[in-house]
């Protein structure tokens, strides 16, 4: 897996300094487009991004402003088809098909909507499965799960399989799964979409703290308000452009 | 992903629609179990047609008669003999040296009075009659061309043993289903010797006999089955006569025939050919076992091909099966892909999901088949017990059953192979869908 060296970006302090900031993602004139039955559909043009490695970030727009699809460049389940896009200092668009698999093993962890566990495990393997993959080894990725479900306040329900768990529960689960493999960069595709409003401000707690104890880079993605205004900074999708 | 994960995370998944995958597994099982139970019988049926075209005894088997061959008839199953010819040692010995040839069992017949004193007909005691007694080998009852039908076979070396054919049973109006009533009674026969001037002054050597079984045989004609002891025993003593067992129809020859086996049935022609050479008349259904194992070939190959019909059948059905479980679980595969898994990570989840599929199934199967192959089996056999007939043995041989689970093991793989590809090549941005 080909990857660059410290990307960094000029951070202004006042009139007197200038410091380096490693960037977790930089993203440079990023276009994508989806071809429909009219034509062509432009969802994200001349994008750019930065975000500082270690930032939370709350990505923003109304429905089909292209929020998923840019979380879906910066995780490498898509391929940019413009631009350029460096994540954790991996040009994306250099990496294919294993190296991308290994990119999103190693350095990113994902959390969705729609949670993502598999119905047929249990809670400590659903985290398991993400160090499963990694080809860590059965003993620590096992140590790695439960000291995750203890992390976010789930060790009891280790053997519960996901029917059995409410859906902060579950979005619990998914968060420490996110965690299992040590990404440097986790992104929530509305993690608190489905949930009541006291579920999505534990889970909001949650990946609120995500940076200063895991040290992770953090974006969600996201139509909550309440979550968005937790975050570091905001960023708004529009017309493709990100504001 | 280690294959050991693989396994683990396919083998969850397998429970995730247990209905779909019971009908699977039991589409595979049904094929497996038809294959299996069509080759298991179809074997049984050729070797059964072919034993019994061998009367029991190998289908290498070769009769040489103490005669020369006819140029004429050589190539004949059956063929007339030549002129008389003594078969002894000498011509044992050169038989038995023949490259083509696996064993020699020398035959010895003696004409004997017969009286059966418990033997009845209609009621009526039988009258003594003049029958022929076969002397063969009985240390090698495998190689002798003899189908038991009750009792056992007179034991190696007896003097008090002997087995009555068929053609006994229907001396004394037995029916051939009730032939096992006939074991354990007494038959006494006599060795005729002349000893004045010709048929009028026969001295009988008598001998009591326990009849101890019922044969069809093929080994020379004759109603009596004996050890070649007691043949000969009864040959020495006709040919001890004044007329040298002339008048009694005792023949010079030592030996009254050999019962040759070949090295295979592929070598029943070349060994034919080389007794042809050393100079005696010799007979096999050399031409009618080919014939008929080749017709049984084709009925074996179409038996075979509808069984593996139906087994690619339900491969097709586990490539539905498979196909529908990537289209319901395409969210899931987007979140392994997001978690990092590659391509063939995921296509050797559902690969090793098809080769489970097929290898239970095949298990199953093939257990099954066996059994319904023992089942018919044993309605065969009452019916043939009804018509008087020698049973049939079934055994599912090891390579059926190695090869029903192997078979549909394999086919099983080879119908997930779309599914997995499938599978394998959706994009991992299904897991948001964005």
């Amino acid at each position: 897996m080909k990857r660059r060296g410290d990307p960094r970006a000029s951070a202004v302090c006042g009139n007197i300094c200038r410091v380096s900031v490693a960037l977790a993602i930089d993203a440079r004139g990023l276009g994508h487009q989806y071809a429909t039955p009219s034509g062509e559909l432009t969802v994200l043009d001349e994008l750019t991004l930065a975000v500082a490695e270690g930032e939370h970030v709350a990505v923003m727009g109304r429905s089909g402003s292209g929020k998923s699809t840019l979380l879906a460049l910066l995780g490498g389940l898509a391929r940019p088809q413009r631009g350029w896009l460096t994540v954790q200092g991996h040009d994306l668009a250099e990496l294919s098909g294993d190296d991308l698999a290994a990119f999103r093993r190693e350095e990113i962890g994902f959390v969705f909507q729609h949670f993502g566990l598999l119905d047929t495990l249990t809670a400590a393997e659903n985290i398991e499965l993400a160090g499963t993959l990694a080809g860590t080894s059965p003993a620590a990725r096992r140590t790695r799960a439960v000291e995750l479900l203890d992390a976010v306040g789930l060790a009891s329900r280790a053997r519960h399989r996901p029917h059995q768990l409410s859906g902060g529960e579950r979005q619990r689960v998914a968060i420490a799964r996110a965690l299992a493999n040590r990404p440097r960069l986790v992104l929530a595709d509305e993690p608190t979409g489905n949930l009541d409003e006291e579920a999505a401000s534990v889970v909001a707690d949650l990946l609120d703290d995500l940076p200063a104890v895991h040290g992770v880079t953090v974006v969600v993605v996201t139509h909550d308000r309440l979550l968005a205004e937790r975050a570091q900074r905001r960023v708004h999708l529009d017309g493709g452009h990100a504001r | 992903m280690t294959w050991r994960d693989a396994l683990s995370l396919a083998r969850r998944n397998s429970s995730r629609r247990p209905g779909r995958v019971a009908l699977t597994v039991l589409s595979v099982a049904l094929a497996t179990a038809l294959l299996t139970a069509l080759v298991t019988i179809a074997q049984t049926a050729q070797t059964r047609v072919l034993d019994q075209l061998a009367k029991g005894g190998p289908v290498s088997g070769i009769n040489v008669s103490p005669a020369r061959p006819d140029p004429e008839q050589v190539d004949q199953d059956k063929p007339t003999a030549g002129e008389a010819r003594d078969l002894d040692a000498d011509a044992v010995e050169q038989i038995a040296a023949l490259p083509q040839v696996a064993q020699v069992l020398p035959v010895v017949t003696a004409r004997v009075f017969v009286a059966s004193p418990s033997a009845t007909v209609s009621g009526r005691p039988i009258r003594p009659f003049v029958e022929r007694m076969v002397g063969i080998d009985m240390g090698r009852p495998g190689l002798l061309p003899i189908t038991l039908l009750a009792g056992r076979l007179p034991q190696d070396g007896s003097l008090v043993d002997v087995a009555v054919t068929e053609a006994w049973l229907k001396r004394l109006g037995v029916a051939r289903a009730d032939a096992a009533q006939l074991v354990g009674t007494e038959v006494r026969l006599a060795a005729g010797r002349v000893i004045g001037r010709g048929r009028d002054d026969i001295h009988g050597r008598w001998t009591r006999l326990t009849i101890v079984g019922v044969v069809a045989q093929g080994a020379g004609a004759g109603q009596l089955v004996v050890p070649i002891e007691q043949a000969e025993l009864a040959q020495a003593w006709t040919v001890s006569g004044t007329d040298g067992g002339e008048e009694l129809g005792a023949s010079t020859s030592p030996y009254s025939g050999l019962l040759v086996v070949a090295e295979g049935i592929e070598n029943v022609g070349p060994a034919r050919d080389a007794i042809t050479a050393i100079g005696y008349s010799s007979s096999a259904p050399e031409n009618l076992i080919a014939s008929v194992d080749n017709y049984l070939g084709v009925v074996e190959i179409v038996l075979t091909a509808v069984g593996l019909i139906a087994l690619v059948v339900a491969a097709l059905g586990i490539t539905n099966a498979l196909l529908a479980s990537v289209r319901e679980r395409r969210r899931e595969i987007g979140v392994l892909k997001a978690l990092g898994a590659r391509d063939r990570d995921v296509l050797r989840l559902f690969l090793i999901e098809a080769f489970v599929l097929g290898l239970v199934g095949g298990a199953l199967g093939t257990l099954t088949g066996a059994a319904i192959a023992r089942v018919v089996g044993a309605v065969v056999n009452g019916y043939l017990a009804d018509q008087g007939l020698a049973g049939v043995r079934l055994t599912v041989s090891p390579l059926v059953i190695f090869g029903g689970i192997a078979g549909a093991t394999i086919l099983a793989v080879l119908g997930g192979i779309a599914p997995a590809w499938r599978a394998a090549r959706l994009p991992a941005v299904e897991a948001v869908g964005a």
